[in-house]
């Protein structure tokens, strides 16, 4: 594993990216709209009272929350991999002497730096505007930690692998469009899970969706402990072994595959 | 007039032949587009799950508004995106000076740059809004009748032509800005539109109102379709909708005269 | 002698390009208070145009060629002076104006990419409002000059630079124009595309009557097809007339590229001006009539391994006039 070099290119990604910053501002400030308007509609909704056992302040914290979260584990990354198999940039990440992994790794460390530079005051001005409501205690705080790398993990490799079928098919990012669709309706952002109703609940729970995104923020704005957090983090473990799973298989074949027809 | 209609025709001849050309997987947009829309109605469904009313709004209603937005974003989507946006960012025609050309036809240049491209699968889009707007109509408290209905046919159409205004006067910016992604921040305000303006608080009210008109764009049209619009603000909308889109022009056309093209 | 079709008087074009120095505190200065610095791009142009004509814009990059065109076919307002194309102004962007006149440019394409070229043309028919028949008939004879049936139906993207730059010419004269600017069209393309395309623009011009205006850096465009050029260097008009003329007061020298093998101990000919010299290298300039015999006289007196004999590069040439102030 090549370590330094692996290093020396999350470096330079790094500040290659941050002269783009202007951009990246841009973009991350696009995708923190959905969830804001879902937090005023949720806040007003609850106005006074609460709806569905969430007052207006914990409204306006789990969405806050979820903002962070969000843009911590979506792993943007993914649509370059489909790019660079398609556009044949592959041969050229295959005969660095360094997994190609790690040019994933470096734009995906580099970009979440970046973006959480804008998202992070831009944060902190609506917290102090909206006032919310957070009980979190140091349990959770602790459990929030490995929540969420595991949901970066889980959201980076679902993508991942999702993105590896370009090696066979051109069309695979239309495949992460819908992701990226089922991800907003099933995983938190459209309304807290705790909040689904009926079928739309209980599949949510077991879909990965959930564990990419809102579980982490349900850990750490206290919605869930005891059994339904150790199922939880079962659930999202077992998510991310079946992703890694195939990812692996992928990959493999899919290096052969490329190779074979001639990259 | 009869000229400009073959023409659009050609146009859209062209646009066709262009989408073919790509052969995108219909199958897969068709499911994206599907799932676009189910997300946005079963976000109000939740949410009317869970309350009866929300500031005076409740499922059908605030279904009517989704409905709106997802019929004038298709309409959007169709041909006055697709077409401005070609003169916007990067590999904009502004940027790269490809403008040249088209200032160099017959034609009145913001009809040409209003029109030229046409993306004919957002008819789905519209299909599935119109569905939407429909299935509103019929959960709202009372059926539309035809006043309500020609009401909301003119909020309506100042709806759209706001939204027009408004992207062109973004494109119109490009002129001093050319590599800002203008369309990219007004598609994420425009994601404001999806619930009545009512529903945000205050502040944000008025920039949506005088910013990102939202409230004429989608709110107000809803609104006329549950019956609930009076003349002055029915007429509120037209004026300030045709005065968004002479601005818009003048904008447009300002900028035109400052573009040098990229020399060489 | 007839009328001309082009009249353009003290034509000038400044542009105030913003000045910024690099640095965090000049860029907030410059939020307050912005600096500009005026370019004169072209600079007091007079001379007149008769129909049907070829004429070259010649001059070194940035030299205000491409401007000078783009004024006359009304894409940019000119700072100062005056210009009639055809009875009008161009910069009026009048329709009927915009109806007779045609641009070609080198690096940009007015093709849809994703289609085949001929979906192109349909639509530039309508915008133009060729009738059918008309259009037919053009196409037709346009295609059959410049061989190109078998592209009409390959999407633009599938072909080569030549291939496109037929495209782009078709395109252009579709409406049968009474003013062709072509701004650069062979740029980058393989010199037997360049002999077939400048072969088109000639026949084009002897069958349709059209006038003809390009722009060029390299000299062998200009040298067959236009009787007359058109010398701009920074935005002056330097020359004006037959190409034969300035072809001798232009380049009235040759270089001689010299290797030689050790020192050199004797003098060098008269008649010769050393330009550069390194190490065994020699770069010297001589007076186009003597060259012949003095590259003989360098052979038989001078240790030489390797000889060449070259046309000085035209911008330099252009550029040392320029210094010289005339030609």
């Amino acid at each position: 594993m090549n370590h330094r070099g692996g290093w020396a290119l999350i470096r330079r990604t790094w500040a290659s990216w941050m002269q783009y910053r202007g951009f990246f501002f841009l973009l991350a400030f696009g995708w923190m709209i959905p969830p804001l308007v879902y937090l005023f509609v949720w806040s007003t909704a609850a106005g006074g009272a609460t709806v569905g056992g969430f007052s207006r302040g914990e409204f306006v914290a789990y969405y806050l929350v979820l903002i962070l979260v969000n843009q911590l584990t979506y792993a943007q990354t993914n649509w370059i991999v489909g790019d660079v198999i398609r556009g044949g940039g592959m041969s050229q990440w295959l005969l660095y002497p360094l997994a190609p992994a790690y040019h994933v790794l470096s734009s995906e460390l580099a970009g979440k730096v970046v973006y959480m530079i804008f998202v992070v005051p831009v944060t902190a001005v609506l917290a102090i505007t909206l006032k919310p409501e957070l009980h979190a205690s140091l349990a959770d705080v602790l459990a929030f930690v490995p929540a969420l790398i595991f949901a970066w993990m889980l959201r980076f490799l679902w993508g991942y692998w999702l993105a590896l079928l370009a090696f066979w098919s051109t069309r695979a990012d239309a495949l992460l469009a819908v992701q990226d669709a089922l991800v907003f309706l099933l995983a938190g952002q459209v309304a807290p899970v705790a909040l689904l109703p009926g079928v739309l609940g209980s599949a949510a729970e077991m879909l990965p969706f959930r564990y990419m995104v809102g579980f982490p923020v349900e850990v750490l704005t206290g919605q869930v402990s005891g059994t339904e957090l150790a199922t939880g983090f079962a659930l999202q473990v077992g998510w991310l072994a079946v992703a890694l799973g195939l990812t692996w298989i992928l990959w493999r074949r899919g290096v052969r595959h490329y190779a074979a027809v001639g990259g | 007039m009869r000229a400009y209609a073959t023409l659009i025709g050609q146009f859209i001849r062209a646009s066709v032949q262009q989408e073919l050309a790509y052969r995108a997987n219909f199958l897969i947009s068709l499911m994206h587009s599907l799932l676009n829309a189910a997300t946005g109605v079963l976000g109000v469904a939740v949410l009317f799950g869970q309350v009866e009313t929300v500031r005076g709004w409740d499922l059908g209603a605030t279904l009517a508004v989704l409905g709106v937005y997802l019929t004038v974003g298709a309409l959007r989507d169709l041909v006055i995106s697709p077409s401005l946006d070609a003169l916007a960012g990067m590999d904009g025609e502004v940027w790269t000076g490809r403008l040249d050309f088209t200032l160099l036809r017959p034609v009145d240049i913001q009809f040409l740059a209003s029109v030229r491209h046409w993306r004919p699968f957002a008819l789905v889009d519209l299909v599935i809004g119109i569905g939407v707007l429909v299935a509103a109509a019929a959960r709202l408290d009372a059926a539309p009748g035809p006043g309500d209905l020609g009401a909301f046919l003119v909020a309506f159409g100042a709806g759209l032509l706001a939204l027009y205004a408004v992207l062109l006067a973004f494109i119109g910016l490009t002129f001093w800005s050319p590599g800002f992604l203008f369309s990219w921040v007004f598609s994420g305000l425009f994601q404001m539109a999806r619930y009545p303006v009512g529903l945000y608080p205050g502040w944000m009210r008025l920039a949506l109102t005088w910013v990102v008109p939202v409230g004429i764009i989608t709110t107000v049209p809803a609104q006329a379709l549950a019956g609930d619009v009076g003349p002055g603000l029915l007429a509120g909308s037209v004026i300030a909708a045709v005065g968004l889109f002479a601005g818009a022009t003048a904008l447009f056309r300002a900028g035109l005269r400052r573009y040098a093209s990229a020399s060489s | 002698m007839p009328e001309p079709q082009i009249t353009v008087s003290h034509l000038t074009k400044t542009y105030r390009v913003p000045q910024r120095e690099p640095g965090l505190r000049a860029a907030v200065r410059s939020l307050v208070h912005r600096e500009y610095r005026d370019v004169e791009a072209v600079r007091d142009i007079s001379f007149a145009i008769t129909a049907g004509e070829v004429v070259g814009f010649i001059g070194p990059n940035g030299a205000g060629k491409t401007t000078t065109l783009k004024m006359l076919a009304g894409l940019l307002h000119p700072t100062g002076g005056d210009a009639r194309v055809a009875g009008h102004v161009p910069w009026q962007r009048r329709p009927d104006y915009l109806r007779r006149i045609s641009m070609v440019m080198g690096n940009k394409s007015q093709m849809l990419w994703d289609i085949p070229p001929l979906d192109t043309f349909l639509v530039l028919r309508e915008i133009y409002r060729v009738p059918a028949a008309e259009f037919q008939q053009t196409l037709d004879e346009l295609v059959a000059l410049l061989d190109m049936s078998d592209l009409l139906t390959k999407p633009v993207r599938n072909l080569s630079l030549g291939e496109r730059m037929k495209c782009e010419m078709v395109a252009a004269l579709l409406h049968r124009p009474a003013v062709l600017f072509l701004d650069e069209p062979t740029l980058g393309l393989d010199v037997s595309i360049q002999r077939r395309l400048r072969r088109f623009i000639a026949e084009y011009n002897r069958r349709s009557g059209a006038t003809v205006i390009l722009t060029s850096h390299y000299m062998a465009d200009v040298a067959e097809l236009c009787p007359r050029v058109i010398l701009i260097h920074h935005g002056v008009l330097l020359y004006d007339g037959p190409l034969g003329g300035l072809v001798e007061r232009l380049a009235p020298f040759k270089l001689i590229r010299l290797t030689l093998d050790g020192a050199r101990d004797e003098a060098l000919p008269d008649g010769l001006e050393v330009i550069e010299q390194e190490n065994g290298r020699l770069v010297l300039r001589a007076a186009r009539r003597d060259t012949p015999a003095l590259t003989a006289r360098l052979l038989s007196t001078l240790p030489v391994i390797d000889l060449a004999v070259e046309d000085p590069p035209v911008d330099a040439v252009i550029d040392q006039i320029y210094q010289e102030g005339s030609v």
